[in-house]
């Protein structure tokens, strides 16, 4: 063994290297358990983060559902489409990738500021759509350049498409984005920015049903954001199919017939209330508002005074004029206040309450029962019925037939019209109700206001002799169709619409006012109208001046007279006489109907 | 040259053991986080064991009197190393500190480390106080601190930071009175206050600030060591499974096969893989500061503490600095990270230590 003096005594540095080693050994532990800490008792807290790390949710927008005429022709339908997405939370410099983009995709850096703006409310990871409708060839330079810019985001979408554009626009409706506020509302599996909602017609009163479930696709991704695998699919599921009442050949003719004139035209099953046509006229095509930024046609159309997105068959305001008498002549008739042999005689003029009334003949009709007094439209027999009458008595006579409220169409934005009475004038005008008044009403002038869905709804409730229906556009599912109305007793006695109903045929039948509306057996009934609408005034001032005085044209009828299959409503805005302008469209609108059904 | 029978018995095979499994795990964790990668870096690691293990026999084969003796050369050498390198200057990976030796890259810092505990040994052997004198204290420092300031203006923080904890370990060996360590401090002081608004590069200082705040720059180094906690705590207790770790296997986790693989350890094997990594590692260092009592002198003593501290210091800045404890300074794991230069340095100062243990018995 070697001796002690050949070692120099090391004790006191190696003691320090022990102490030393200790102190790490410490220290070795407390970072174990903080190790502990974070792999074991802060685990979920980190896998949930990995997962997020390593996995996207790409949503797969769900199609909406396919609308259909009543054949199954396709009225509004989906076609593949591209949208571009920008992903605020990975732009770096916007000074830099912003005009970059707007050359990238030919939009102007304005506009793609301003989506931005229109979104800074909502989470920053969101995309914000920034351009939409591109087809896959236009797809194709955007991808080649995914990697300089890695804020975009290109995903395929389904876009809706009118393949009859502009027919039955009104009815269908048009689709435009999804408002933040709407967004914020529904957090979580809503909607999400960009999405379209209906905003009128069908689109917007089965916004919920035709609305699919978008899916989602869990993607496992890289450090680059690069597509690796997919975990999970969850397909999109379409919203309902929707068939509709409407017949697309009938709503075609109708808009073609309307042509450049304002105006509504409605046909419908007066036994099922299924609309047949809905037709508004200025017309537009939905397909130019689907897109989320405001085209120019947009703003041309808001501006229009024509207003041409407007619905004039539910939401035009019109006084009936003569296609109130058969009204009058229900209640009359009903009371006993005439009888079907009541004879008026009809010198061309009349004066009550100290006013000389003219009938629209200045001749005069001679001698007139009922029948003959709605064939010819005599003003002066329905004069002298509504002073026997009196406001309040018509008023609940126009209500039971369904004026002054809604006819339940499901449609959005249906007006309720306006049937007066002495109640309404003092509680709206604080001023009692004149009789003189009462006059004006008894020939559908005056404050009364309906709507053309009004009239047809009333039409059919004459043709079927008293039983009241719904008119409805869904025809399938029918689980949507609005609820039939309780069957209330019909407003009047069988025998008593038959009276009125004698007098609108022979307007087409026998040489009335309606006889342009006449088709080869047919058998059809119906009442013309032509509405004054401007003052009484204004009227003979225009006239001392020569200047023709166009009225709203009216025609609302139905065939055949018994077993009653179709009614037709026809408007058209300062078309003139009634007999003479709506009348034949009617007449058309028959014939077309009458072809449809032998085939 | 003659392999004395004694010195091959006194050899530490245990400790050598130790380094080998520990290298080998490396390896195995190279491999999975780097095979989706080009330039086969499992294989690479297996040569450069293969190189470093050859080093190993080489520096424990002469006895370390001599490597001692001629400690002053070496450190000339490796000062003027370091100068060239600075002024060859070929940036890699924001460090200029590389010299290319054929296909494999070599850091001359590395090397430092090893001169600087030759030459540090050799001073410190020569006082045989209780504690060393301000003008010794002064001395180490200025030898020391010549390489030191070379390698902090590579720039290379993480080289300078280990130096800098084996000249520490050196004067914590040779005792320092409380008037130096105070003198000392406040030196300390100026030259961290003047480094930070001076010396300092902008993402050195990022860096620093990141670890106090690691959400504050999610896409920068806070970055790194956001997603190296993530990998670690999502490992959970048993981990995720070989090769099957979504951080490393899919590039979230920076780094993975050099300064963060036991990131990727913790990942695939969870709590239990880290625990085994560090009793192994653990079990290493006791073997390698045991050696300090089988010195058989001062030089002998100190070289074996500061090889060993070289190797611990690095060790435990890494594991703290992996989960977010410590700046991401660029310091690998001993052993397990990938690179051959760190590789050959821990092999040499292991070999460093085996050499003084085998000679424990004084050559009369």
């Amino acid at each position: 063994m070697p001796g002690d003096k050949i070692y120099e005594d090391l004790s006191v540095v190696v003691r320090r290297a022990q102490n030393v080693f200790r102190v790490i050994a410490v220290l070795a532990c407390l970072v174990l358990s903080y190790y502990w800490k974070v792999q074991v008792l802060d685990h979920k807290k980190y896998w949930d983060l990995a997962e997020a790390n390593r996995t996207r949710t790409r949503i797969l927008s769900a199609p909406r559902g396919i609308i259909r005429d009543r054949e199954g022709e396709i009225l509004a339908d989906n076609q593949a489409s591209f949208k571009v997405s920008l992903i605020r939370d990975n732009v770096k410099n916007a000074a830099v990738s912003y005009p970059a983009i707007s050359r990238l995709l030919g939009i102007s850096e304005e506009e793609l500021r301003s989506r931005i703006e229109r979104y800074k409310k909502l989470p920053s990871f969101e995309p914000v759509i920034i351009k939409d409708g591109l087809a896959p060839e236009e797809i194709a330079p955007i991808e080649g350049r995914r990697l300089e810019f890695p804020e975009l985001e290109v995903e395929a979408e389904p876009k809706r498409y009118y393949p009859l554009k502009t027919t039955a626009a009104h009815v269908l409706g048009y689709l435009q984005e999804r408002s933040p506020e709407e967004l914020r509302d529904n957090p979580g599996r809503g909607p999400r920015i960009g999405d379209m909602g209906g905003r009128s017609g069908i689109e917007k009163q089965y916004d919920e049903e035709l609305t699919g479930r978008d899916g989602a696709v869990i993607e496992i991704v890289d450090s680059l954001g690069r597509k690796r695998s997919e975990q999970a699919t969850e397909e999109p599921s379409q919203g309902q199919d929707l068939r509709l009442t409407i017949d697309a050949r009938l709503q075609a003719k109708a808009e073609e017939l309307l042509g450049d004139r304002e105006g509504a035209i409605i046909v419908l099953e007066p036994a099922t209330g299924d609309v047949l046509t809905l037709a508004s006229s200025p017309k537009f095509d939905p397909n130019k508002f689907i897109t989320r930024f405001t085209p120019e046609e947009w703003i041309s159309f808001i501006n229009d005074p024509a207003s041409p997105l407007e619905n004039r068959a539910v939401r035009g305001l019109y006084s009936p004029g003569s296609i109130f008498k058969p009204v009058m002549a229900l209640v009359g008739l009903d009371l006993g206040f005439v009888t079907p042999q009541t004879t008026v005689y009809c010198s061309g003029s009349l004066m009550i309450y100290g006013t000389s009334r003219a009938c629209w003949f200045a001749p005069g009709h001679g001698s007139m029962n009922l029948a003959d007094a709605i064939k010819n439209s005599c003003n002066i027999y329905f004069y002298s019925l509504g002073r026997q009458l009196g406001i309040d008595t018509i008023a609940a006579g126009a209500e039971k037939m369904g004026l002054g409220r809604k006819t339940g169409l499901d449609i959005p934005g249906e007006k309720e019209g306006l049937v007066p009475s002495s109640e309404w004038k003092m509680k709206a005008l604080k001023t009692p109700w004149f009789p003189g008044e009462t006059i004006s009403v008894a020939i559908g002038q005056g404050q009364l206001q309906v709507t053309p869905v009004q009239i047809a709804a009333l039409t059919a409730m004459i043709a079927t002799r008293g039983v009241r229906v719904v008119p409805h556009l869904v025809l399938e599912p029918a689980a949507l169709r609005p609820e039939a109305p309780a069957p209330a007793a019909p407003p009047f006695k069988p025998e008593t619409f038959e009276s009125v109903i004698e007098g609108m045929w022979r307007s087409v039948n026998a040489g009335g006012t309606g006889q342009g509306a006449f088709v080869e057996g047919l058998d059809a009934c119906g009442k013309t109208g032509s509405t004054q609408v401007v003052s009484r005034e204004r009227a003979e001032m225009l006239a001392r001046a020569g200047k023709p005085i166009k009225t709203h044209s009216w025609f609302t009828g139905f065939a055949p007279r018994y077993n009653p299959r179709v009614v037709v409503t026809v408007l058209i805005e300062f078309g003139g006489g009634g007999g003479a302008i709506a009348g034949p469209v009617a007449g058309e609108i028959f014939k077309l109907w009458k072809d449809i059904q032998k085939k | 040259m003659m392999i004395d029978r004694q010195l091959f018995r006194e050899f530490d095979w245990l400790l050598l053991g130790l380094v080998l499994l520990l290298s080998l795990t490396g390896a195995f964790f190279i491999y999975s986080s780097s095979h989706f990668l080009p330039g086969n870096y499992c294989l690479r690691q297996i040569i450069w064991i293969g190189i470093s293990l050859i080093a190993l026999f080489l520096v424990a084969a002469v006895d370390y009197k001599f490597l001692v003796a001629f400690s002053i050369y070496f450190y000339g050498l490796i000062v003027a190393l370091l100068a060239v390198s600075l002024l060859l200057v070929r940036l890699i990976a924001g460090t200029k500190s590389w010299i290319r030796l054929g296909i494999m890259q070599f850091q001359p810092s590395e090397l430092a480390k090893i001169v600087t505990i030759l030459v540090l040994a050799r001073l410190f052997a020569e006082y045989k106080g209780r504690f060393l004198s301000l003008r010794a204290a002064g001395l180490a420092l200025l030898l020391a601190g010549i390489p030191l300031v070379l390698v902090i203006v590579q720039p290379d923080l993480g080289t300078a930071l280990t130096m800098s904890i084996v000249v520490a370990a050196a004067f914590i060996m040779a005792g320092l009175k409380r008037k130096t360590i105070i003198l000392f401090l406040a030196l300390a002081l100026v030259i961290g206050v003047g480094g930070w608004n001076f010396g300092l590069k902008d993402y050195q200082k990022k860096r620093l600030t990141t670890l106090v705040n690691p959400g504050r720059d999610v896409r920068g180094s806070g970055y790194q060591i956001m997603q190296s906690k993530i990998a670690i705590g999502s490992g959970g207790l048993a981990g995720k499974g070989f090769m099957k770790g979504s951080q490393s296997q899919l590039r979230f986790l920076p780094a993975r096969h050099t300064d963060f693989i036991f990131s990727v350890i913790g990942e695939e094997f969870g709590f239990l893989g880290v625990t085994a990594v560090l009793l192994v590692y653990g079990l290493m260092l006791a073997r390698m500061f045991w050696s300090v009592t089988k010195a058989r002198d001062r030089a002998g003593a100190y070289i074996v503490f500061m090889a060993s501290m070289l190797i611990a210091g690095q060790a435990l800045i890494n594991i703290l600095m992996i989960i977010g404890l410590f700046p991401v300074t660029g310091v690998p794991l001993p052993f397990l990270s990938y690179g051959g230069s760190s590789l050959l340095s821990n092999y040499v100062a292991c070999g460093l230590i085996l050499n003084v243990r085998m000679r424990r018995f004084a050559n009369v």
